[in-house]
């Protein structure tokens, strides 16, 4: 029948039990000191121990070809992993943006020596990524940006800014968007270029910018007068712009688009269960929430098997990630509703951290990866309005 | 492509021929009035769709609730004015309880009844469709010892009509001590809910299907109408409202196709629960988004959307609303420590 979205199930296998209760053992462990604010962070929580821990495991770079350094696992096997970390908050930011858009992009794209230098490290956990395309005058207009490599000899010169960069200042490499050729009237999408920048390299200043909560996770990253040797540009020059989009658009529907509040409804049904507040609009909103995460989940996994045999639905996941994060923001509201807390932060109350953390940080799910705007855009486009 | 999958898609293909073909604001309107269409009715039986989910030893087509689960979308699709669903779910367990199926409509009641000892029933039902255009009503009945029996009778055709929001025939339906004509105990499929799932999942998947004709309406309209000098799908506004109209319809046909799913994997009243709470909820925001998009015209008596905006508000009230659904799988979860919520979501993965 016609339908305007393919979304076939993909059904798990039953033998994936067995590596779920090896994360949820391990994760049980680790996760024994973790407080609300640290849980809260999940996937931008940089935590480079754990990282490596995590790459020893071999849970790093699972799908990737062994020759590599990679697992050759497959993408249900990643899959279980990663949603089984995410349910548990583990800080996954020292590897997670490697691991979901970097390496995959240097394996689709690279040349054979950046995949040789690079993945293996990524595997590992020690290097660690992080995504340069925003600028102080470009945000979802991405292909205004203004920040240009001009070539010299034997590479590129590096000049402008990047910001809101996820952990800049703790990772080791960019990859980053420049134009290379043309200026952003005149070509929009073509002569952009993509590059692998050691962030160590002279000229480079990564300052922090202080967010709402207090903290300053995200940083402008400065480039003035910044080389890049030639073999690190990545993919084809001036084709930066179609290899970041596509970049993007693989990374839509992962768990982590709609999974980022998910550990604090188990600490909420304690709650309510400690106090025997089981009353019908605590169930209903628990029972709402379990309902859209198991639609999103099945969603999420019904991409990644169009993905795995060879499909690319952009559309279906920019609707994924658009009713995920839908979802995700509705949680801190939902527990409010339910449990009349007061407004403060208290440091030993994990529930509560998380509670605080969590409120303070939803206005940004649907900014990161795409707002909520530019996502609706492409899902109108996709079904023939325009 | 197994060989189900085949059959499933050459039904699904017959169907839509038929309901594209038969199905239009006329057809609709015969129905608002009481009538069944017993020439189309006979098409779809001719087809096998009302005995799709009988086993072939009974002389179905075996198929399980996956595989029929697009035909169902489409009678959603096209709004289809029959108790087409209805007769399918009475067919089927009346076939798991070892039961002969019969030919022509069949009304089913999704509550449960109660069969004493000599064999009589009583109990009522204040909403079942089709009841007086259909010779037989299938219901489960439980008797004092929680034993439960599929049950069929000769329809009632005394009930007090009910007036309902999709305008579909409707009655009550009270029983005081009948003999059904034919009863068996079934011991596998049903829990304390009866068919209530099982109804569950098939307003769902129609939900779905019916979602999907009403974005399909949106798109051309949007495109076509003109106001401000250009058409409205121009208008951002416009756009973000159809998208996550989109997004809605995405999450129901998922949902739709996790019950069916679900049944086949021996969990039908968690597969219910998700996917009713889901599609009802999306079908008010549905609604909704369609009415504001359309404008004056959407609601006026001519205009098609209306005989699908009606049944969305029909369906998600059906066999148990979102709030229902949501109620009962939030006692669930609160019934168990907060650690069990995850693997509850996971362990009852639909496996390979």
């Amino acid at each position: 029948m016609t339908s305007s979205f393919s979304f076939n199930p993909l059904p798990l296998p039953a033998e994936l039990d067995s590596l779920r209760q090896e994360v949820r053992s391990f994760l049980g462990e680790a996760s024994k000191d973790w407080s609300g604010w640290k849980i809260g962070h999940s996937w931008t929580g940089f935590d480079k121990d754990f990282s490596l821990e995590v790459g020893r495991r071999g849970w790093i770079g699972m799908t990737w070809p062994e020759a590599y350094g990679g697992h050759g696992r497959s993408g249900l096997e990643r899959y279980v992993v990663v949603e089984e970390m995410l349910a548990a908050g583990a800080p996954l930011g020292a590897h997670w943006f490697g691991d979901r858009q970097s390496g995959p992009l240097l394996l689709r794209l690279g040349t054979e020596k950046q995949r040789r230098e690079f993945i293996p490290r990524i595997v590992r956990g020690e290097a660690s990524f992080c995504i340069g395309l925003s600028e102080p005058d470009s945000g979802s207009d991405l292909a205004s940006i203004r920040s240009r490599a001009e070539r010299v000899q034997g590479g590129w010169r590096l000049e402008g800014r990047k910001v809101w960069t996820t952990n800049a200042h703790k990772c080791d490499f960019m990859i980053g968007l420049f134009r290379s050729k043309g200026t952003a009237k005149e070509d929009r999408h073509k002569g952009l270029s993509q590059f692998l920048i050691d962030l160590r390299t002279s000229g480079i200043e990564i300052r922090p910018i202080h967010d709402l909560t207090g903290e300053a996770h995200f940083n402008e990253v400065v480039f003035d007068n910044v080389f890049v040797p030639d073999d690190m540009i990545i993919g084809e020059e001036g084709n930066g712009w179609s290899q970041a989009t596509a970049e993007l658009a693989f990374e839509r529907s992962q768990p982590d688009r709609y999974m980022s509040c998910f550990p604090l409804l188990p600490m909420t049904i304690d709650r309510l269960r400690s106090t025997d507040t089981r009353d019908r609009l605590a169930r209903q909103r628990i029972g709402g929430a379990i309902a859209e995460t198991v639609v999103l989940r099945e969603m999420s996994l019904s991409i990644l098997g169009q993905l795995e045999s060879g499909h690319s639905p952009a559309n279906e996941a920019a609707l994924v990630k658009d009713l995920g994060n839908s979802h995700e923001q509705r949680i801190p509201e939902l527990v409010r509703e339910l449990i009349d807390s007061p407004a403060c932060i208290v440091e030993s109350d994990t529930f509560n951290e998380l509670q605080g953390y969590l409120t303070q940080t939803v206005p940004t799910f649907s900014l990161r990866g795409g707002t909520r705007e530019i996502l609706r855009g492409i899902i109108a486009k996709g079904l023939g309005l325009r | 492509m197994s060989e189900d999958m085949n059959i499933s898609m050459m039904l699904s293909e017959q169907i839509s021929r038929l309901l594209t073909k038969h199905v239009n604001r006329d057809a609709w309107i015969r129905a608002e009035e009481g009538q069944l269409d017993s020439d189309l009715w006979q098409e779809i039986e001719n087809q096998g769709l009302t005995l799709a989910l009988v086993g072939e030893e009974l002389g179905g087509a075996g198929l399980g609730w996956a595989d029929i689960e697009p035909s169902v979308r489409l009678c959603g699709q096209h709004a289809a004015p029959l108790p087409i669903v209805e007769t399918m779910l009475g067919n089927w367990i009346l076939s798991q309880a070892g039961l002969e199926s019969v030919a022509g409509p069949i009304a089913v009641s999704s509550s449960l009844f109660q069969i004493n000892e000599n064999g009589c029933l009583s109990g009522q039902d204040e909403q079942v469709s089709w009841l007086h255009q259909s010779a037989s009503v299938v219901l489960i009945a439980i008797n004092s010892h929680g034993e439960r029996f599929v049950c069929r009778v000769d329809s009632p055709f005394n009930g007090r009509k009910v007036a309902t929001y999709d305008r579909q025939p409707c009655a009550r339906l009270e029983l005081d001590g009948v003999k059904p004509n034919a009863h068996a105990e079934e011991r596998g499929k049903l829990a304390n809910l009866g068919l209530m799932p099982y109804m569950a999942a098939l307003r769902s998947i129609q939900i779905a299907g019916a979602m999907n004709h009403i974005l399909g309406l949106c798109i051309e309209y949007a495109n076509t109408r003109v106001q401000f000098g250009r058409p409205i799908g121009k208008f951002q506004a416009i756009q973000h409202m159809i998208a996550d109209l989109s997004g809605q319809a995405a999450a129901c046909q998922v949902a739709g196709l996790y019950a069916a799913r679900q049944i086949d994997n021996g969990h039908p009243e968690y597969g219910a629960a998700i996917a009713k709470t889901q599609t009802s909820m999306s079908a008010t925001r549905a609604a909704t988004i369609a009415h504001q998009v359309f404008g004056a015209i959407g609601v006026t008596d001519e205009h098609s959307l209306h005989y699908y905006t009606r049944r969305l508000w029909q369906w998600r009230a059906d066999a148990g609303s979102d709030y229902w659904w949501a109620d009962y799988l939030g006692e669930k979860a609160l019934d168990k420590p907060g650690a069990d919520l995850w693997n509850s979501v996971v362990s009852r993965s639909v496996t390979a």
